[in-house]
């Protein structure tokens, strides 16, 4: 019988202490891991890569009613530790949880290795603090996988306690081609004597200008897509201003001209401001890239408008009069007799145009559209380096200096052509024919004048 | 091939006056000015540093003129600069005696620049709309969120948050604007910076979490400048022993306790 009761009284004893030992660490009793994660450290990407020094962290939050003694935080297989690895340990006070204080004095022996890292507190962490240990110089396999960090902890009363694994991974990629290139290239001796001068190292260190070429490539497309999508959208809308500002309707003349004088008389920039802190209040969903273009392409559409309207009135009156003697209508004559003259006389001011828009996009990085000027910044933050900067304007030349060489053919053969065909009546004009163009009155050449200053 | 050779001599020339113009320049001097301090901010952390019409005021400005009166230096203020560009002009040389700017002291930082003893307790602050539904840093994973370029919020959204699309800003007060026209779902900045923001211009948004990152602001010299760091930092002692760092400190945080000693 008493055997029985015995049993009884035991089982129920073990299960009572099963179900404690099972809940306790689902309260918040228990030192409880916060976070695992490593700091990017690819260059100029947003990778962890294996096989290269990365800052790895562990977080947790110390139980209400124990004090911590120890922590073994245990790395996965095939881990390393560069030469220079050490433990950063920093146990936070939560008394105020608005205004948290950190203790960077907290007594501790550490021993670090490949396969873990022990911690051993002389006073303990004290209850419900916050403990952030971080280990530099920590390097994952080069092995693209997730990894998990384990570990466990003893308790002021001597308890040893499973830490529980904090629910996602550390998500690493083994070294890419460019890193081990990277690796390979900081190795030389050349690099490193360029790099020990100074002003050599932080204008175009061979190793920094390497690392931001992909990132700032992509930004480059990023560049060019939106200079490619804002000038087209720019041009009809240009197109359509130059003709209102010819139109017989004073009011027509007069928006539109204000339209033009307020757009090119204030800078782009200031219009960026105000185009992405203010439409968002009225547009919702539209994004930066979206919203950029469309600047680009509004501001764009003011200068494109003059140069339109001044190679319109460059074309001479006798043409308009020809048209209208073989019958053709505005609309007709516009379309296939002026345009057409027009447009030989306004390409090499629309293509210096372009190149100002183009090099105008990097405005738009001070409002967050990820650019090349965008990615320069990032690249250069993180190095403390100006390389990337002069890398990003090799990019801008990349097409910038070929449409200057661009326009300078255009202009010789405009000049040629029109030298050759320019009919005798002209040069013997009396005066030549005074205009409005743009901002100031001016003699129009054969050539279209050159006012698109909104560098 | 003399014509090339002669080329070549010139380049040669000049490019070695050049690099030994410039490392002449980031010699080893304390000052770059006799007895003046120059300082570099970025004059956008109020109560700590910001622009009272073209003059900087703040707890840290107000820190900065003791220490330069116990050191018996002059103080001159560089025009503000993006936060991010500091400790590039700083660590070249030629231009900023010390960045006093909110600088959290970071290891990553210290590779590029010296810190000064620790002389203010931060933390990071996930600021939200008022309205929205964020009641924590990790409700926030996936969304689009802001901080300052190359700030240490920054970093910290990017390596604890999963899927999040970051905004970088030159000025925390520009992210607050994006913030409030809902182009950002929350912006990562030091926790008593949001503090002062949300009592005075921004009281329509909300402090989402503190989060405990332990960080203390630092004044930042260049690498090696072991001189004025020392004065800097035995200056520091001072003010903290004789009560000045406190009566400051009260001036502008009545409901804190200097943590710092």
């Amino acid at each position: 019988m008493t055997y029985v009761r015995v049993a009884v009284f035991s089982l129920l004893f073990v299960l009572l202490l099963g179900s404690l030992l099972i809940a306790f660490p689902q309260s918040a009793e228990a030192l409880e891991t916060e976070s695992v994660t490593a700091t990017r450290n690819e260059d100029g990407g947003t990778d962890i890569i294996g096989g290269k020094p990365t800052r790895l962290s562990w977080e947790g939050r110390v139980g209400n009613n124990e004090k911590v003694m120890q922590i073994v935080i245990n790395f996965p297989e095939g881990c390393e530790l560069a030469d220079d690895a050490y433990l950063f340990l920093q146990e936070v006070i939560m008394d105020d949880p608005m205004h948290p204080r950190p203790d960077n004095a907290v007594k501790h022996e550490y021993e670090l290795t490949q396969e873990s890292l022990i911690i051993n507190f002389t006073d303990g962490l004290r209850p419900g603090n916050k403990v952030i240990i971080q280990v530099y110089g920590f390097q994952f396999p080069a092995i693209t996988a997730d990894y998990y960090i384990t570990g466990t902890y003893v308790d002021d009363k001597g308890l040893s306690h499973i830490l529980k694994e904090y629910s996602r991974p550390v998500s690493v990629i083994g070294g890419t081609a460019l890193e081990n290139f990277l690796v390979w290239l900081s190795e030389r001796d050349w690099v490193k004597a360029w790099n020990s001068n100074a002003f050599c190292n932080s204008f175009l260190n061979p190793v920094r200008a390497v690392a931001s070429v992909p990132t700032l490539f992509g930004g480059w497309l990023i560049s060019v897509a939106l200079v490619a999508l804002g000038f087209p959208l720019a041009i009809p809308v240009g197109l359509g201003i130059s003709f209102l500002r010819m139109s017989k309707l004073w009011i027509l003349r007069f928006l539109s001209s204000i339209y033009v004088n307020v757009i090119r008389g204030t800078p782009l920039f200031l219009q960026i401001y105000i185009a992405f802190l203010g439409l968002p209040l009225f547009i919702s969903g539209m994004d930066n890239f979206t919203t950029g273009f469309i600047v680009l392409a509004l501001n764009s559409s003011a200068y494109l408008a003059e140069i339109f309207r001044a190679g319109i009135q460059s074309i001479h009156k006798g043409q308009f009069e020809a048209a209208s003697s073989l019958g053709m209508n505005g609309i007709k004559t516009m379309f296939f007799v002026i345009i057409p003259q027009t447009v030989r006389r306004v390409i090499p001011t629309m293509t210096s145009e372009f190149i100002l828009l183009f090099k105008d996009t990097s405005l738009l990085a001070a409002v967050g559209v990820f650019e090349m000027m965008m990615f320069a910044k990032i690249q250069s933050n993180i190095s403390a380096n100006i390389t990337p900067y002069v890398v990003a304007a090799g990019f801008y030349l990349l097409v910038t200096l070929p449409l200057t060489r661009v326009i300078s053919v255009f202009e010789k053969k405009l000049a040629a052509t029109d030298g050759k065909e320019a009919p005798p009546e002209d040069k013997k004009k009396k005066k030549p024919e005074t205009k409005r163009v743009g901002l100031f009155k001016t003699t129009v050449p054969a050539a279209v004048n050159q006012d698109t200053g909104n560098g | 091939m003399s014509k090339f050779k002669k080329l070549v001599a010139v380049t040669a020339v000049l490019v070695l006056a050049l690099s030994m113009a410039l490392v002449g320049c980031s010699g080893g001097k304390k000052l770059i000015k006799d007895g003046v301090l120059v300082v570099g901010s970025d004059c956008d952390y109020p109560p700590f540093i910001i622009l009272d019409g073209d003059k900087p005021v703040g707890f840290e400005m107000d820190l900065m003129q003791a220490i330069a009166d116990d050191l018996g230096y002059e103080l001159e203020y560089l025009p503000p600069q993006n936060f991010d560009t500091l400790l590039t002009t700083l660590a070249g040389g030629a231009k900023m005696d010390i960045a006093v700017s909110s600088l959290t002291i970071t290891e990553d930082r210290a590779k590029s620049v010296d810190f000064c003893k620790p002389y203010f307790d931060s933390n990071q602050a996930c600021v939200v709309r008022g309205d929205s539904p964020y009641t924590k840093a990790k409700d926030l994973e996936g969304k689009v969120v802001g901080a300052q370029s190359g700030t240490t919020g920054e970093a910290w959204a990017n390596e604890h948050l999963e899927g999040i699309t970051m905004k970088p800003f030159n000025q925390t007060s520009e992210g607050l604007m994006a913030l409030q026209a809902g182009e950002i779902e929350a912006l990562f900045f030091d926790a008593p910076i949001a503090e002062y923001h949300l009592a005075t211009n921004y009281p329509t948004m909300k402090i989402a979490e503190v989060i405990p990152t332990g960080e203390q602001y630092g004044f930042a010299v260049r690498k090696g400048n072991k001189d004025l760091l020392e004065e800097i930092n035995a200056s520091l002692d001072r003010l903290i022993a004789d009560g000045t760092y406190e009566k400051i400190f009260k001036k502008y945080f009545p409901n804190l306790e200097p943590s710092v000693n």
